[in-house]
């Protein structure tokens, strides 16, 4: 059954034996955290702290990056989440989500009453920030986080409203500094909307939603689409929203938590450094427009998620690098269809978050590359991706061999690595590749030079040689795995899309 | 001394060795086996009813997709095969590989075990190479004696005939072949034949002319001296027989050894065909991008760039290298301290100067652990600005050997990537990096190491995750 909530999705993980309720007392201060990243290291059940060391508020309770999937299987925490098919392979996976996303489904609307995040209503000097156990994550942070939520914005102009996950600071009690990188979309609503006109922006993070909701806020959702109806695609059902206390926006009734505030126009607070997702300390600190709090509620014994940020590289899976796999990459495959673009799949690169996507597509005209990722690079949120690979569509993007040697034995430097050098397009300042007299510290979060968004084209040429030898027939293949069975080797975490029982 | 059987044995005992008992066709069934088996990155894969007369082993020296399962080293069958510890650290590997650059004495000894058989080729039960075509031979050492002594030289072949094959070798190997010569083909010999082989006639070979004495030095490795010259005396198969030069190349995808390398077509006539008792023969699945033959030259490729470059400028910066067959050979990787501005410069075109195989280099820091092509394979997206590290050469190198284009041998671009940290940088510029030794205080680490299992976890604790390079979690930040 789909996940209605987050209660929902864990109670479900418990009973496949993957979470790991633990009822030792574990602070928030780096503890959780720590915990957190060695159970992603050793590809361990997911972790769930039942009592949190000066909790704050009774009874709240931590999840350490409940959307990690397994290292050899990332998708099927999410799949689970939105009741697909157990063991679908990645091709399979892909093409459901996609499916779902393609029938929305609009939100409805309940009471406060049975609205379960109203359980507990604070208003005033009772909505404390301090009063929750917001996880420290790394050593060197530039304080607590809120990082794994979803980010209720308003469009000035229209009724649109965008959900996000953009991450949250905490500086006090009724403040936290959030991470809004023009280019983006609810950034550049508060930079060249609210900012702009002098008019403050309301907002509200909802904390623990029910997952689909959740996956919708990490997807390249399009602009003037609420990301409601989608997540009600996801699961197959309507998100049941309800309205704020403060405000007339309408968050996930599921949530555990929410928080509501408001963004003032020209306000800026420090925001990190961070352990950032792509492995690295982002820094140095920056200034951020900041929310004020107008009120807080809350689930009884409320949860609250988060992700360890810069441990999902390389091999290690987190919530971020799942998100990426699971849900941003079918969300790309689909937006890039609905742009006219007929390609096989659009595929993060497993090792680096946000960075490096790989793209599968034939090429139907000359030129036809340079426009796809160009197209790509100047739609949102593509301030911090560098990098398009494009392979043939009979190549496996999701394999990261198969798109190496397509680099390796395709990709001419003479002719096949387009835009490096051609130092002219935007950049959000967290990487590792600027000096900090590059990035600079705008006003609305971009670094302050330049770089370059390159392309490879690791096609086969029509005149290169077909490298592959023509491998053993379907037929021929199934049986030669039988054997293998036969013989005592487990090929359960291999299977091939014609032995998933869909 | 490792012969196949030892190798065979030490994977049985480390569970690496799956063993068949299907009866498959030579010709498709059983190649396709042996193809699911790499593609799956399972275990060598012992073929114990034989369509012939000998059993058949794949996968004696292939090893899992690094990119896929990173906690099983791809090199741990080859050192085996080399009677080396199956946990050996890649970089003791690839100076253990190297050992070809001395020479070795093999053992001399008396006889073989082996005993002539009357039977044709197609009755040996040899298995075609990618489901299709004539029997394969594949891992093969084909032994040519003259004036000067015996030629052990990699070889590849298909049966053509119930008495001949056609053979291709490095085209140096056999320059001065004038007319017909004896020659043995040797199948199922040691590792160290093999990786001798193909280390004397790839590349730019190793400054020891005979392959024998390569490979004596490799391991302990037994020759016998015969009417057809030094032999490898554990070798399951012998073939003698005579060879000549031909015109028209055996069948099938060429093993990785052929590319890059200049080679000869031979027809050979087999004449006698000895064999020990029940014998065994690797075959490599030929044209996987993980098959035997590719493994085998990815690590000496990589030994021996490995060996040149640090000593080349009275000091070795290189920690480790790579050509993962996972990229086809095309890219290399080598992890090294950048001495100086504008080291990676001439570090990258080393590179190119000692091996044709590749145009592409990526530049890593030393602090990516060898092998990790998570993180090597992500430091190249993160750590190299687009724009600046990067760095294509002017259009007029020669072709590399491995990639699909510029088939015409015409020039063109290397591009080099620079995924180290800029040597100008100021330290404060450098960011850290985030992981459990460096996130964490060593009381938090150890908060979480003392109660791992008591909260209830069942995975091992990742215990290298624990300490920071320059010190022991318990010394460290208290």
């Amino acid at each position: 059954m789909t996940a209605n909530s987050l209660r929902d999705y864990l109670d479900g993980l418990e009973a496949a034996g993957e979470l790991n309720r633990i009822e030792q007392p574990v602070s928030w201060n780096l503890e959780a955290s720590a915990v957190t990243t060695m159970a992603a290291l050793a590809d361990d059940v997911v972790p769930m702290f039942e009592s949190v060391a000066e909790a704050g508020a009774e009874g709240a309770r931590l999840v350490g990056d409940p959307y990690r999937g397994p290292r050899r299987r990332p998708w099927d925490r999410v799949a689970a989440a939105l009741d697909l098919p157990v063991g679908l392979d990645r091709a399979t996976y892909y093409e459901a989500v996609i499916d779902r996303l393609q029938h929305p489904v609009e939100p409805v609307l309940v009471d406060g009453d049975d609205a379960p995040c109203k359980e507990v209503v604070l208003r005033g000097e009772d909505a404390n920030l301090l009063a929750f156990p917001w996880p420290y994550l790394h050593a060197g942070d530039g304080g607590r986080y809120s990082n794994l939520h979803t980010l209720v914005a308003p469009d000035l102009d229209s009724d649109w409203t965008d959900w996000t996950y953009h991450r949250a600071m905490l500086h006090s009690a009724s403040t936290a500094s959030l991470l809004l990188l023009a280019g983006e979309q609810t950034p550049n609503l508060f930079y060249y909307g609210y900012e702009r006109r002098g008019e403050p922006m309301p907002v509200a993070i909802a904390v623990g939603t029910e997952p689909a909701a959740y996956f919708t806020s990490t997807m390249w959702i399009p602009t003037g689409r609420d990301e409601a109806g989608f997540a009600g695609g996801l699961k197959g059902a309507p998100v049941e929203l309800v309205e704020c206390e403060t405000s007339d926006l309408r968050v996930p009734a599921s949530a555990e938590l929410v928080v509501e505030g408001t963004i003032e126009p020209g306000g800026r607070l420090d925001e990190g450094p961070f352990g950032d997702y792509f492995g690295y300390m982002h820094g140095p600190r920056r200034s951020m427009p900041y929310l004020t709090v107008d009120a807080i509620t809350h689930r009884e014994r409320p949860i609250i998620p988060f992700c360890v940020e810069g441990i999902g590289v390389g091999h290690t899976q987190n919530t971020t690098t799942t998100m990426e796999l699971a849900c941003v990459g079918p969300d790309a495959t689909l937006g890039l269809r609905a742009a006219g673009f007929d390609v096989t799949a659009c595929v993060p690169w497993p090792f680096t978050p946000r960075t490096t996507y790989t793209v599968a597509t034939d090429t139907p005209y000359p030129g036809y590359l340079h426009e796809l990722a160009n197209f790509i690079f100047t739609t949102w949120g593509m301030l911090h991706v560098d990098f398009f690979v494009f392979v043939d569509a009979d190549v496996d993007p999701n394999d990261p061999s198969a798109v190496l040697r397509a680099i390796a034995l395709h990709a001419d430097p003479d002719a096949d690595f387009h835009q490096f050098g051609v130092e002219q397009m935007p950049k959000v300042p967290l990487n590792i590749y600027q000096t900090p007299a590059e990035k600079g510290d705008a006003e609305t979060g971009t670094s302050k030079t330049r770089t370059a968004k390159a392309y490879i084209d690791a096609t086969a040429a029509g005149d290169e040689p077909d490298l592959a030898l023509p491998g053993p027939d379907d037929d021929r293949r199934a049986a030669a795995r039988e054997v293998l069975r036969t013989a005592g080797f487990d090929l359960s975490l291999e299977p091939r899309a014609d032995e998933v029982d869909a | 001394m490792t012969t196949v059987r030892d190798h065979l044995d030490r994977l049985d005992g480390d569970g690496d060795l799956l063993h068949v008992e299907d009866r498959l066709h030579w010709a498709d069934e059983l190649p396709a086996v042996a193809v699911e088996a790499v593609e799956a990155n399972g275990p060598a894969v012992l073929f114990e009813t034989p369509p012939g007369h000998v059993r058949l082993v794949s996968g004696l020296y292939s090893g899992p997709d690094r990119t896929r399962v990173p906690d099983r080293a791809p090199w741990r069958r080859l050192a085996v095969g080399l009677g080396l510890d199956g946990d050996i650290p890649y970089g003791d590997f690839l100076r253990a590989l190297w050992l070809p650059r001395v020479e070795g004495r093999p053992e001399v000894v008396a006889t073989t075990e082996t005993a002539s058989v009357d039977l044709d080729l197609y009755s040996l039960g040899l298995p075609a190479v990618g489901t299709q075509g004539p029997p394969a031979v594949s891992l093969g050492l084909l032994v040519v004696a003259d004036d000067d002594g015996t030629r052990w030289v990699p070889a590849r072949g298909t049966v053509r005939g119930g008495h001949r094959i056609r053979v291709v070798v490095p085209a140096a190997a056999v320059a001065d072949l004038d007319g017909r010569a004896s020659a043995t083909l040797a199948l199922g010999v040691p590792a160290a034949a093999l990786v001798a082989a193909i280390a004397r006639w790839t590349g730019s070979g190793t400054g020891v002319e005979r392959v024998s004495d390569i490979a004596g030095a490799l391991d302990d490795v037994a020759v016998v001296d015969t009417e057809y010259g030094r032999l490898p005396a554990e070798a399951e198969v012998l073939m003698h027989g005579v060879v000549w030069a031909g015109d028209e190349p055996p069948a099938g995808p060429a093993e990785a050894w052929e590319v890059g390398t200049e080679t000869a077509v031979l027809k050979y006539r087999v004449e006698t065909v000895e064999t020990r008792p029940d014998p065994v023969v690797p075959f490599s699945a030929t044209g996987h991008p993980l098959a035997d033959d590719r493994q085998l030259v990815s690590f000496v490729e990589a030994a021996r760039l490995f060996y040149r470059v640090n000593n080349y400028w009275g000091t070795r910066p290189v920690e480790w290298i790579a050509l993962p067959a996972e990229a086809g050979l095309g890219i290399c990787l080598v992890a090294s301290d950048v001495l100086y501005a504008g080291f990676e410069w001439q570090l990258a075109n080393t590179m190119f100067s000692f091996s044709r195989l590749f145009d592409k280099v990526v530049l890593l820091d030393t602090e990516v652990p060898p092998m990790d092509y998570g993180r090597a394979f992500d430091d190249l997206w993160v750590k190299a600005h687009p724009s600046h590290n990067w760095q294509f050469s002017e259009p007029d190198a020669p072709a590399a050997s491995v990639p699909s284009y510029r088939a015409d041998a015409a020039t063109g671009s290397r591009l080099y990537v620079d995924a180290t940290w800029d040597p100008t940088w100021e330290e404060t510029f450098i960011a850290p990096r985030v992981d459990f030794a460096h996130s964490f205080p060593a009381p938090v680490r150890r908060f979480v190491r003392d109660r791992w299992a008591a909260m209830g976890f069942t995975a091992p604790l990742v215990e290298a995750a624990m300490a920071l390079e320059d010190g022991d979690p318990d010394d460290a930040d208290d």
